[in-house]
């Protein structure tokens, strides 16, 4: 039995013009993220790691290609994407190198926050999001805000209000970029147990290679294309239809 | 959640302070269209509270607060005598100056025409009427003396026999009640120096006096006749028989109050409007960039509530409801504040409760203008600049 792909990019470009010359940041990229699949993106800066996260995750519509997530088309050249600002809530999480936590809100109010927007009542957003971050070993931090948050806490909570919703597709940004080896590493076993636990399709962009090893399959990018591509674990083994 | 309530409580100390800044330019704004109502509430006082129904003032002017008025104060016998009349008082009033505790004071010296009017129509907080024809007064709190006191006039010590509160002219000087022929005396007030030159041009030696006339020429004057008509009177016809006699004026009480506050009180008025709306527009742009600014603060919590998909309610709501807890918290503060410190300004500055209302409109307009403006850069934010 075979799953659809959780997002499925096809031959996805991205140019901007500058001045008289066309960049080409990202040129005819496809790849797809099966549930329960861990994928590392690396490459050197500007290789289009970061305009393939922000095209998968419906904040720029390709200049080519389709970007479908569980099988559903919703993004194409002339996609208006902030009408899919709902399809978002509900189907993608992000995860950024900073936490980016709403700094007047406590750890478990910017977690609740992700589902009262998705019209989960008050009281019910409140105990689940107690739930998740007891469950990422920050119950004690619950009530405290992002200023009194260390680093690492402040990334577990921000992976905490990403999965919420219980998204299918999670998405993130060199999350380890401003954590130490060990927070950097115990942040992306979390990712690692989101995907084998949630079965969520997870799309990492980083430049660590120490976590490598926990990831089912790594992309390297350069110059917006993609050079190649390593499987470092077994691959769910329902997935290998998808590709 | 509410969100701009979390914000406001994370930014307790600094909303606070935006609070009474704005709270302050609102007290700003009572204060001004109060302190109009003040003037025009005390120059109506008069006119509202002696009772007259026409004021008999000298022919051709508008006395005698619009203009000055001199009429014979014989005046009240020829009125009295018109059929339709019920009663007569002769009215005075004159600023004075005057020492007392050792601090110079300054009140206008109104004269009551005693016996008939002993100020029976004047709030007493203190004391009594008049009760004697000479050296007694009716002071107001303001003039800062208290009953029993007494203060020297002209040549001549007045007893404070009654106190009275908010009895004050267009100046805001305080009104002291005396009888008209005290008043008169008071007003006729002259130097040794001036008597004896009246009397060396007069050519008359104060030997005279023995024959019942006094060595300076007397003038006799008083500003107006206050006349109360009987319930039947025709006052078109009474009007018209005074006019008649040619050297007499007669204003009613509605010409009196179209005269103070569509002539006398004219400037005034656009003056305090004009500074009303420019406080109004400090108002708006005040709170616009307060809103304007917090917003911009907040981009990027606004770019994150984006990516995590916040529909547009959510982050409008926000805006909206920071720019309306800014202007009615400011609101709330200003008009306390004007409550508290406007008793202590020398001015009565009068709080209507209209006036509050159509302030406080004007208010929820301008916080709903300021949150438009926040609103619109709010949605000009996309959930990529999270990433910036």
């Amino acid at each position: 039995m075979s799953r659809d792909p959780v997002l499925c990019v096809r031959d996805a470009a991205k140019h901007y013009r500058s001045g008289d010359t066309i960049v080409r940041a990202l040129d005819g990229v496809s790849l797809h993220v099966a549930p329960g699949e861990l994928i590392g993106i690396t490459g050197p800066s500007g290789s289009g790691k970061s305009t393939l996260l922000l095209i998968a995750g419906l904040l720029e519509p390709p200049t080519r290609g389709e970007v479908r997530i569980n099988g559903q088309p919703v993004a194409q050249p002339d996609a208006e994407l902030d009408h899919l600002r709902d399809f978002r809530r509900r189907n993608i999480g992000f995860v950024f190198q900073k936490a980016n936590l709403i700094p007047f809100l406590t750890a478990a109010e910017n977690v609740a926050l992700a589902l009262e927007i998705d019209d989960v009542p008050v009281r019910e957003a409140h105990r689940h999001a107690v739930d998740l971050l007891e469950g990422l070993a920050l119950g004690h931090r619950v009530d405290n805000r992002p200023a009194r948050l260390s680093g690492g806490e402040q990334q577990r909570v921000a992976i905490a209000r990403a999965i919420a919703n219980d998204p299918p597709l999670l998405l993130a940004d060199e999350p380890t970029a401003a954590l130490d080896s060990v927070r950097g590493r115990q942040v992306m076993e979390l990712f690692r147990e989101i995907a084998s636990e949630r079965q969520a399709g997870v799309l990492v962009v980083t430049h660590d290679p120490r976590s490598l090893d926990l990831f089912d399959r790594t992309i390297e990018f350069a110059d917006g294309r993609i050079v190649a591509e390593t499987t470092s674990r077994q691959a769910p083994a329902e997935t290998v239809a998808a590709q | 959640m509410n969100l701009a309530l979390k914000d406001i409580r994370f930014g307790l100390g600094r909303f606070l302070l935006t609070v009474v800044g704005v709270g302050f330019l609102i007290t700003a704004s009572v204060g001004m269209v109060g302190l109009y109502r003040g003037i025009v509430d005390d120059a109506l006082l008069i006119i509202d509270r002696i009772g007259a129904d026409l004021w008999v003032v000298q022919g051709g002017r508008a006395g005698p607060f619009a203009e000055g008025s001199a009429i014979s104060s014989t005046m009240d016998r020829r009125v009295e005598g018109l059929p339709g009349v019920d009663r007569v008082r002769r009215y005075v009033q004159s600023s004075q100056q005057f020492e007392f505790a050792g601090r110079l004071r300054r009140a206008t010296v109104t004269g009551l025409d005693y016996p008939a009017d002993g100020g029976g129509w004047l709030p007493l907080i203190r004391g009594r009427h008049l009760a004697s024809g000479h050296f007694e007064a009716i002071a107001d709190v303001s003039l800062d003396v208290a009953q029993g006191d007494r203060i020297r006039l002209g040549q001549d010590d007045y007893t404070i026999v009654g106190i009275t509160s908010g009895m004050v002219d267009m100046q805001g000087d305080s009104l002291l009640f005396v009888t008209v022929s005290d008043a008169m005396a008071i007003a006729r007030r002259r130097t040794s120096e001036e008597v004896l030159l009246a009397r060396a041009s007069s050519g008359r030696v104060p030997a005279e006096a023995g024959t019942g006339t006094s060595s300076v020429e007397q003038e006799s004057k008083i500003a107006a006749v206050l006349t109360t008509l009987s319930p039947a009177a025709d006052a078109d016809r009474i009007e018209a028989t005074i006019e008649g006699w040619g050297d007499a004026n007669v204003l009613s009480r509605a010409d009196q109050h179209d005269l103070l506050l569509n002539q006398r009180l004219w400037r005034l008025r656009i003056q305090i409007l004009a500074f009303t709306v420019v406080l109004l527009a400090v108002m708006a742009i005040v709170i616009s960039l307060i809103i304007y600014t917090m917003t911009i603060e907040k981009l990027h919590q606004i770019a994150m509530l984006k990516l995590i998909g916040a529909r547009n309610s959510v982050i409008v709501g926000m805006i909206a409801q920071q720019a309306g807890l800014v202007g009615s918290g400011g609101f709330v503060f200003g008009v306390g504040m004007a409550y508290v410190i406007f008793p202590f300004f020398p001015r009565r500055v009068v709080i209507d409760l209209p006036d509050l209302a159509l302030l406080f409109l004007a208010v929820a307009a301008i916080s709903a203008f300021a949150s438009v403006v926040g609103i619109r850069r709010a949605m000009k934010v996309r959930a990529q600049e999270v990433l910036s």
